[in-house]
């Protein structure tokens, strides 16, 4: 079987290389991009399973790429958590409601941070509803 | 106290953004470290980076402690604002 595909947005390389770190020990396949030009192209040409996604990016913020992901009917049940060193305050809902499943502000915890992705690909797989 | 212009609002949230990334670094790899992913550390070893993560969750409250004092010193300046522009009209 395939491994879980996770693709990693964020524009600091040593938030990157931590995160593909701890994944990869978790037996995920890890792939990056760094701005929101290429994850869009990431997304269309890799169709990860989950995306890790920061919000503050070059050529286009994290709700740009969330956009484009949801208005394309091939990729739009990928779930999206959102991993950001903004504030809670002007960010947590509007990422909620922009279709994000999960919102975690820098730095996080390994473990909250590993059941939200197993959680968000349970969902998106059917095998749970995000109220379970 | 000098109240918190817009300018100094938006150096604070970019100040905080960055702080928040470089906390986010020391974290991750303490961690990483301290779980044995990059091979195994001695007890010792372990400890000292104990005591670095303990530290980087320190500094991370502070940050949210001093944030919370620049919001609530900014309402208080919009309040005053506003009951300023009451007492004028």
């Amino acid at each position: 079987m395939d491994r879980t595909k996770i693709l990693v947005v964020d524009d600091n390389p040593t938030i990157r290389k931590g995160l593909s770190v701890r994944l990869r020990a978790n037996d995920y396949e890890v792939l990056f991009a760094e701005d929101a030009i290429s994850a869009t192209a990431a997304l269309v040409t890799e169709r990860p399973d989950l995306v890790i996604l920061d919000l503050g990016l070059p050529a286009g913020d994290g709700f740009v790429v969330m956009e484009r992901l949801h208005k394309n009917d091939r990729l739009a049940n990928i779930p999206v958590i959102v991993l950001t060193g903004r504030e809670l305050a002007d960010n947590r809902d509007r990422a909620l409601q922009a279709g994000a499943a999960a919102f975690f502000q820098k730095p996080v915890e390994d473990g909250p941070l590993l059941f939200a992705i197993r959680k968000a690909l349970d969902v998106s797989r059917g095998e749970l509803r995000f109220d379970d | 106290m000098t109240e918190p212009t817009p300018r100094r609002s938006e150096l604070t949230a970019h100040l905080a953004h960055d702080f928040r990334n470089a906390l986010s670094c020391i974290h991750q790899f303490g961690n990483i470290l301290v779980d044995g992913l990059a091979g195994e550390l001695s007890d010792e070893q372990r400890e000292y980076v104990r005591i670095m993560l303990e530290n980087a969750s320190k500094i991370r409250k502070l940050l949210d402690s001093a944030l919370e004092g620049t919001a609530d010193s900014q309402e208080n300046s919009t309040n005053k604002i506003e009951r300023v522009s009451k007492l004028e009209t």
